[in-house]
């Protein structure tokens, strides 16, 4: 037995015809990989069709009923709508149905970067309080600074952006220790403060110095109600989406290597800290844009691309486009069944995200139940 | 001819704990040398100092002539690349996409995966052995197919200097030999390399040089021939002489030698 091990220990390793040598055969070119950018190209396409096709169909739905083909016809034949038809058309449903959209890209995008960050899939801007922040910050600008306006956006929009950025830091460093983030107190950080601020909006309500104005708004931002905004207020938040996502594209890539943890992301030449805060402020962003037209939704921006990651797999390149349609989606389709279920009464969109949220949170916690063990 | 890797007296410690002093090494361009000691005597640590992932709280680091706190980030990243002892990864991440992510240093913000990075990926994973495993999930790999994707996504980075944490941990003996026969080919390429290691019979033969860290915050370097006798591994690994293969006088490799 001794002398066996010596033998394998003197013979040099060099002298053993052992082992595979596999740069012998290293391959001259390249694998070909436009296969995968054809199906992205496609799925997005796919997406964008179904999502003018909710658009459509989600606009003729309502008290009044107005069919597609009427409104197909009034575009194409000059053959107009009623007068009725075309405003309730064009002051009240097209501007919810496209807000909702925005608000569904606006949820799913920040819940897409916020995953990435705290490498976490059960992240999302409700659940880590980043939109209990932003509607803080939304409620001040309406309650005491209503008449407040820098280049065209009110103090509620800029409150709502900097309440949110402000909670996120905030967040983030009380779930970071030693340079590590865990995930169960990166949730209970979020859930505290995020109850504790969505909450406080409560006392806006109670110390509304005009009530006519503040009451309504402030109650639909705890239960997520979207609201019906002026073509200007959508016209510019749709620009500020689309700087956003194109912004957040170089992100995407140093999302997939800060995947790989912060030290292995900084070997491979990442400015990690710099990373994140640009992560905050454009993820901020989305989340404010979301809260300003639609108050606090929770869920909608986990289960989007926690869905897209399952279907697509987790490039974060990959998934922008992806998450940023299927959130439009998911919100023109639930902010639907929201308005007339129960119609004429109205239930707030919030509310049934909670309900098909809730149990998918509960899903993907037993999912992940070896991770969270004690 | 500048060293590749220079510590002179550096000294590592967190706040209440100093892990090691006063460690002085230099590896020259193309050696391939091995670093060995007992557990927890910080060979981890003197691995990530000498990256610059950590500050050395004394002492003197230096890459190539330059220290790697003050070289620019992506001058580093294209220097040095250490192939850690774990890697985790929260989301289902194909060996591909992760090998990748070895091409960071070489991306900028408008310049994406050129087909010069797609081709040191396929290279990386065709050394590595595990072009086979290309679209497998890296979360369901074993233990020793995530090694070798490690050492790869080490390899797409195109490092000049390739540390290795433990590369031969949760490797069957034959994929040791496999390993030890790619650290020769890529030292052979040019490539320094410093790897640390556990099983000692892989250290005689394979690398020209070795540094034995004591847990005596000693640390004695030279070939393995003169520095991993039995009587020093038996006091650097408290280990009675005798009670392991290693340290038997008659089969240990240093005095078996002479039978030859």
């Amino acid at each position: 037995m001794e002398t066996e091990v010596s033998k394998i220990a003197v013979t040099p390793m060099a002298a053993i015809p052992f082992g595979r040598r596999p740069w012998e055969d290293l391959p001259q070119k390249p694998r070909k990989r436009s296969r995968d950018r054809f199906n992205l190209l496609a799925i997005v396409v796919l997406l964008f069709s179904i999502l003018i096709a909710t658009i459509l169909i989600s606009v003729s739905i309502g008290a009044i009923h107005i069919p597609v083909g009427a409104m197909a016809a009034a575009v194409f034949e000059r053959h107009p709508l009623s007068e009725t038809q075309q405003t309730i058309l064009l002051a009240i449903r097209l501007p919810r149905v496209l807000a909702s959209a925005l608000v569904g890209a606006a949820l799913a995008i920040a819940g897409l970067m916020f995953q990435g960050l705290f490498r976490n899939p059960m992240a999302d801007p409700y659940i880590i309080g980043a939109s209990g922040g932003a509607a803080v910050g939304a409620c001040i600008g309406i309650v005491l600074l209503a008449q407040w306006s820098i280049f065209g956006f009110s103090a509620a929009a800029l409150l709502a952006f900097l309440g949110s950025v402000v909670t996120m830091a905030a967040v983030y460093s009380l779930a970071r220790a030693r340079g590590r983030t865990n995930g169960v107190t990166l949730l209970l950080a979020g859930f505290a403060v995020g109850t504790m601020l969505s909450n406080s909006t409560y006392l806006f309500e109670i110390f509304d110095p005009n009530p006519e104005s503040g009451h309504r708004v402030v109650a639909a931002w705890l239960h997520g109600v979207i609201s019906v905004p002026q073509w200007k207020q959508l016209a510019l938040t749709s620009v500020l989406l689309a700087v956003g996502a194109l912004s957040a594209y170089p992100l995407m890539r140093r999302l997939n290597t800060l995947a790989l943890g912060d030290e292995y992301a900084h070997q491979l030449g990442i400015r990690v800290e710099t990373t994140r805060i640009l992560i905050i402020l454009v993820g901020s962003l989305f989340t404010a844009i979301a809260v300003s037209l639609g108050g606090l939704i929770s869920f909608a921006g986990l289960i989007v691309p926690h869905v897209a990651r399952l279907l697509l797999g987790p490039d974060h390149i990959r998934l922008l486009p992806v998450t940023a349609l299927a959130g439009a989606i998911f919100l023109v389709i639930t902010d639907t069944i929201a308005r007339t279920l129960f119609a004429p009464t109205e239930l707030p969109v919030g509310i049934l995200m909670a309900f098909l949220g809730g149990p998918f949170f509960l899903y993907l916690l037993r999912k992940n139940k070896r991770e969270y063990t004690l | 001819m500048t060293p590749i890797l220079e510590l002179s007296n550096v000294g590592f410690g967190y706040a209440e704990r100093s892990v090691f002093e006063h460690i002085s090494l230099t590896l020259v361009k193309g050696s391939c040398t091995a670093l060995v000691g007992p557990n927890g005597v910080g060979k981890t640590t003197l691995l990530r100092v000498s990256t610059g992932a950590l500050t050395p709280t004394s002492g003197r680091v230096l890459l190539h002539g330059e220290s790697p706190a003050t070289m620019p980030l992506k001058q580093r990243s294209r220097l040095v690349a250490l192939v850690p002892h774990q890697l985790d990864i929260p989301f289902d991440f194909t060996v591909e996409q992760i090998v990748e992510q070895g091409r960071s240093p070489y991306l900028g913000l408008l310049r994406g995966m050129m087909e010069e990075d797609r081709r040191a990926v396929d290279r990386a994973l065709n050394l590595a052995d595990v072009s086979g495993l290309r679209f497998r999930i890296f979360n369901e790999l074993s233990g020793g197919e995530r090694q070798r994707v490690k050492i790869a996504l080490g390899l797409a980075q195109d490092p000049k200097l390739l540390l290795l944490d433990e590369p031969t941990q949760n490797l069957d003996i034959g994929r040791q030999v496999e390993l030890i026969d790619l650290l020769h080919y890529l030292r052979d390429e040019g490539i320094t390399i410093l790897a640390s290691i556990h099983d000692l019979h892989l250290v005689h033969h394979n690398f020209s040089f070795v540094h034995l860290m004591g847990p005596d915050h000693s640390l004695t370097s030279g070939i393995p021939k003169d520095v991993l006798t039995p009587e020093r591994i038996a006091s650097a690994f408290n280990c009675a002489l005798g009670r392991h293969p290693l340290l038997m006088e008659t089969t240990s490799v240093h005095s078996s030698q002479g039978f030859q």
